[in-house]
């Protein structure tokens, strides 16, 4: 029977569906090669773009010689960023008024600023002419090399080349801002730790990679573009605006997505070059980014330098932090959320689940000749988590206290929530301590130190890492606004029962291998009382689905969830009222339950769902003065806060630095679970991101800014071989602010992942008085760290 | 990542192959797998103007063991040698360090020929070859002639065959009875390069170590031997080979090399590492070979 939970105005139905793991509907097609994605489409009279980029990470453009290429104009055509110079620059549009802006030209117009920005794309009839096409060109344009500022230490010298002239500075953002009384917290500390960290630079490694398909109609002076993205109705917007077409001419498709992870949000500049150039040529293009392309263009994520003052007892209590968080924003501000999408997410996360009452934060942000630095899963949180957890821990060691014990002593119990930090975010509902605790009895702590103290005997080093997390998610006009990135927020879904009585719904978030067909489905079968199976989800066209900002930063599950939930609500209060009409009942004393509608205590007396929509549509005497069975409803969330704490094993080989996972426990609370098997998978996805950025990922800079991580041989992703097995389990504690009493989840097991795996490295070489300052942990910087080999800094 | 235009010859015989080779030796490229070859043409760091494609040739992928030998022939793939239980039974070390090469998918196509004549410094059939010892068979227009081992590699990428030259076969040594070995290697991750790793191979001849072959990748632009340590081994009793023994010989590995930093690993760690790693080697080895005799 269906239960009703949380408080009436919040409450959503759950029956059969919520909660159950049911398979993806959307796994068929993944993993028979049937899905079709950007790159799989073709359009009559179709052309190939490739992209001429920069070699030079500063230089001055003086001159592209297009005459090099035969059939100009005729077999090929060459676009510069002369001939998009009317295209209005991309800019981020974070409301903070002492933030520099710095324009990017979709393609370059007299400067580059980093190896891989655009200077002209270069079309074809195929890709194999397009890109001999783009050899010949890159030869043919003649820069004026810069000093090149790689890194933000450079960036900041004194003498330092500018990116942007016209802004005199390198350093684009600097703010101060106090929380709670820090004097005083430093004054009464017994003891005071420091660090400097290196957050790495990682980012997301899509299966898909890029991609953009344009073509315009004339006959219907239509503008279609199909793209990889996250935000298809934001793109829209973006797309009418930078290139002044009415905005209801212009449709963009994001047909299947091989994933986003938060790089495909906002604008890529190629979102908005390709259709300039479908437009002016009047044919079909398609862009596909390459692997080695995306290493390159693509925007990179995460770095940032923390370095931290932490006040604390002798009893290990937390009194108070000081902490600067500086962002390398590379080449440009990004349009997602600008270069402070790292620091200044981190700094406002930084408490997580613990009672920290003073915090002084500043916050910066450099430009560097490096790719811009945009979102990735875990945005800014799992710098501030990576380096919030390493330091707890050496403060437990530094004060002999169990890592456990002093997680204890300062993390917040469920009954002092909702319980707002002292950034000012407003933690709803949470498991912090039980999750600890149910990570610790799942790894079986004390017979894993049994054994870790006879094992070192023998020469063995194994390591047990903890790492607690408070994730923000239902990043709507709230949650932006308490990350410290504020950015209003709109969403809708359409939920409609045809005249035969199956569903559609339909909505604004754009699902990229989530599962939202699968989760919506189960909520608008519990909303309405059918089977799953006659629900049918549709997103990713703006022509079929309601206006939205789409997917990212783990909004979807709430946002779309609660406006389908609401949506199903109003549709199945349509259907009772035909049905009462047809049944002469109460609609009070009916029930919907597998498409059948009853009188409660009644089955006999009945119709189909299929009868009433019939009825509802074509029978005058039964249907309503509205007939059609629909309803479009919208949500802009509160914040909501998942939790959880994952715990990682691992195993060092001493002589030569080889970091060995053994086993990793993920406690996840993201309050009421729509889908078990699909929680538990996206923990494991995140987790493993998070090994990748602890373990092997990284972009590298060479002194001269010259990337060196440009192909899958140098950029290393963990592949199967590197995971070990990620038990998941879970905790419920419903919002009490959300609809439904969800939250969003999918980022925890990046944000807490890195600092688990140095947790439980520098655990197993605590004998060494290891102490994690950067990521990724290489052999080499671990034989470093234990000092078998030259520096750590080295 | 398209390659520039190429032609693709699919010769039917090695005398055709060699022909086009001799034709235009300079801008023609020798395929087997293509699992080096192609990857360089997409990123354009190659553009032969002729592929020579061996595959379609009769005969050319034989995996023959002889007595005290292996032959594999040039289109031998590398899962085919992998699988072959007498390849294991005659020259185990081959077999196991075929399991580091790449994953399957790769070893599906890419060949053990190919890949000793591509020669990359931190690959592991090169460093295998080298200890195992044994010859090439160059053929070219001209005619066929052999190349040892210990002459093969030249440089980074760089080897004694001529551009107008096939590699129809490599012999391998097979170890004989009473001998152990080692394979071991450190990567970031499963199925890299290495970063440095060791081949070791201990002949024992009355309790003491008659034969030593060692050889370090990784760490130098070819796959390098280490004799000093092979010399410091030789004429000793296994039961002598002590901790201060592996540790002197840990120090000679070191001190051999000079590798350079690069973004996986600095000099200094493969220096260190392949000290460790060649006293393992010793350790295992003279494990393996007492175990048998
Ligand atoms: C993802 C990936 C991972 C890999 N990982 C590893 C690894 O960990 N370790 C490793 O060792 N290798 C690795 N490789 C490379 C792989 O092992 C290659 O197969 C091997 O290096 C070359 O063999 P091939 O038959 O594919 O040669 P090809 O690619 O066909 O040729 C390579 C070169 O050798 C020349 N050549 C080939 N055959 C002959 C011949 N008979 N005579 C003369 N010249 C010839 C070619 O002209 C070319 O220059 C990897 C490859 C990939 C794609």
């Amino acid at each position: 029977m269906s239960e009703t939970i949380i408080e009436s105005h919040l409450a959503i139905r759950k029956d059969k569906w919520i909660g159950k793991p049911t398979k993806r509907v959307e796994d068929p097609r993944y993993l028979t090669g049937t899905a079709r994605y950007v790159a799989d489409l073709e359009l009559p009279r179709m052309l190939h773009a490739v992209y001429v980029r920069s070699p030079h990470p500063h230089a001055r453009i003086l001159s592209v010689d297009t005459s090099v290429l035969p059939g100009l104009g005729k077999s090929v055509w060459v676009f510069t960023g002369q001939d998009l110079r009317d295209v209005p620059p991309l800019i981020d549009h974070v409301a903070l008024d002492n933030l520099l802006r710095t324009p990017q030209n979709v393609i370059a117009i007299d400067k580059v600023r980093f190896v891989g920005d655009a200077v002209a794309v270069v079309v074809a009839g195929d890709r194999y002419a397009a890109e001999d096409a783009a050899e010949q060109l890159s030869a043919a344009v003649e820069y004026e090399v810069l000093p090149p500022v790689p890194s933000v230490e450079a960036a900041n010298a004194p003498g330092a080349a500018l990116l942007f002239d016209d802004l005199g500075t390198n350093e684009i953002y600097r703010q101060t801002e106090k929380h709670g009384d820090t004097e005083k917290a430093f004054a009464a500390a017994d003891r005071v730790f420091t660090t400097r960290f290196h957050h790495n630079r990682y980012g997301a490694a899509p299966m898909e990679t890029r991609g953009v398909l344009a073509n315009y109609e004339r006959s219907e002076q239509q503008l279609t573009v199909w793209s990889s993205t996250q935000m298809p109705h934001f793109l829209r917007s973006v797309i009418a605006g930078q290139l002044g077409l009415p905005e209801h001419r212009v449709r963009v498709i994001a047909p299947e997505v091989g994933g986003g992870f938060g790089q495909k949000m906002c604008t890529s500049p190629e979102e908005i070059a390709i259709p300039f150039i479908a437009l002016q040529l009047g044919r079909p293009v398609k862009w596909i980014e390459d692997r080695h392309e995306h290493l390159l263009a693509a925007t990179q994520a995460k770095e940032e330098f923390i370095n931290l003052e932490v006040a604390v007892s002798n009893e290990g209590k937390l009194l108070g932090v000081r902490g600067e968080f500086i962002g390398d924003g590379g080449g440009y501000s990004f349009n997602t959320e600008s270069a402070l999408i790292e620091p200044a997410l981190a700094a406002k996360s930084f408490p997580g689940p613990y009672r920290i009452e003073a915090f002084d934060e500043e916050v910066a942000a450099s430009l560097t000749n490096k790719s811009p630095v945009a979102a990735y899963r875990g945005v800014g949180w799992t710098a501030a988590n990576t380096v919030r957890e390493i330091m707890i821990d050496e403060i437990a060691r530094e004060l002999g206290i169990d890592p456990v014990e002093i997680r204890r002593r300062n993390m917040l119990r469920s009954d002092e929530l909702p319980y707002r930090s002292v950034t000012g975010q407003l933690y709803d509902s949470g498991s912090y301590l039980e999750s600890l605790e149910l990570a610790m009895k799942t790894v079986d702590y004390d017979a894993f130190r049994t054994m870790q103290e006879r094992l070192r005997e023998q020469g063995r080093y194994l390591g047990l890492g903890i790492s607690s997390y408070v994730e923000q998610t239902a990043w709507g006009s709230d949650s932006s606004a308490q990350a410290g990135t504020p950015l209003p927020s709109h969403d809708n879904s359409t939920v409609t029962v045809d005249p035969s009585g199956t569903v559609t719904v339909a909505v604004s978030t754009s699902c990229h291998g989530q599962g939202h067909e699968t989760s919506y489905a189960q909520i608008a079968a519990d909303g309405l009382g059918v089977d799953m199976a006659d629900v049918k989800v549709v997103f990713g066209d703006t022509l079929t689905s309601p206006y939205g900002l789409g997917t990212y930063a783990s909004r979807s599950a709430v946002i779309g969830g609660a406006t389908v939930a609401r949506a199903s609500a109003d549709v199945r209060e349509q259907i009772l009222k035909v049905a009462a009409n047809m049944l002469e009942a109460n609609p009070d004393d009916l029930v919907i339950e597998d498409g059948t509608i009853s009188v409660a205590g009644t089955p006999s007396v009945s119709k189909t769902l299929a009868e009433v929509a019939y009825a509802a549509y074509w029978d005058s005497e039964v249907r309503s003065d509205e007939p059609m069975l629909t309803s479009t409803r919208f949500y802009d969330p509160p914040a909501t806060y998942a939790n959880g704490c994952v715990v990682v094993l691992a195993e060092v080989d001493a002589d030569t630095g080889v970091v060995t996972l053994d086993r990793i426990v993920a406690i996840e609370d993201c309050g009421t679970v729509i889908n078990p098997m699909i929680v538990e998978a996206q923990v494991q996805g995140a987790i493993v991101q998070g090994i990748g950025g602890a373990l092997f990922e990284q972009f590298v800079y060479g002194d001269d800014g010259q990337p060196l991580t440009t192909t899958y041989m140098d950029y290393l992703i963990p592949t199967s071989t590197d995971v070990p097995p990620i038990e998941v389990l879970s905790l419920e504690s419903p919002s009490p602010f959300s609809i439904g009493g969800i939250k969003g989840m999918g980022e925890g097991g990046q944000i807490a992942a890195p600092a688990a795996v140095a947790n439980a490295v520098a655990d197993a070489l605590a004998p060494f008085g290891a102490r994690v300052r950067k990521l990724p942990l290489a052999p080499d910087y671990v034989l470093r760290l234990m000092g078998k080999i030259g520096s750590p800094n080295g | 990542m398209k390659p520039p235009p190429f032609t693709h010859h699919a010769c039917r015989s090695v005398e055709e192959a060699l022909g086009l080779l001799d034709a235009d030796p300079d801008g023609s490229k020798v395929i087997s797998g293509g699992q080096s070859l192609v990857p360089m043409m997409n990123l354009r760091l190659a553009s032969p103007a002729h592929l020579v494609d061996l595959n379609p040739i009769p005969g050319l992928n034989g995996i023959d063991v002889g007595r005290g030998t292996l032959t594999l022939g040039a289109t031998a793939r590398q899962h085919a040698v992998e699988r072959s239980a007498d390849v294991t039974a005659a020259a185990p070390l081959l077999t196991a360090a075929l399991a580091h090469v790449g994953h399957p998918q790769i070893r599906n196509r890419g060949t053990v020929v190919g890949s000793i004549c591509h020669a990359d410094p931190a690959a592991e059939m090169p460093a295998v070859f080298l200890t195992l010892g044994g010859e090439v068979t160059a053929q070219s227009a001209a005619g066929t002639r052999s190349i040892a081992a210990e002459d093969f590699f030249d440089s980074y990428l760089t080897t004694a065959l001529e551009p107008n030259e096939i590699a129809t076969a490599v012999t391998f040594n097979t170890p004989n009875g009473s001998s152990g070995w080692h394979f071991e290697e450190v990567t970031r991750r499963h199925g890299d390069f290495a970063i440095i790793g060791v081949v070791a191979l201990l002949t024992l001849a009355d309790g003491r170590i008659s034969d030593a072959r060692l050889t370090i990748f990784g760490g130098a632009a070819t796959p390098v031997r280490l004799p000093a340590v092979e010399q410091l081994l030789v004429g000793v009793a296994a039961g002598d080979v002590d901790a201060d023994l592996l540790a002197q010989a840990a120090r000679e590995a070191s001190a051999a090399l000079r590798p350079g930093d690069d973004i996986h690993a600095s000099g200094d760690y493969r220096r260190h590492v392949a000290g460790v790693l060649t006293a393992r080697g010793i350790r295992t080895s003279l494990e393996r070979a007492s175990a048998r005799a």
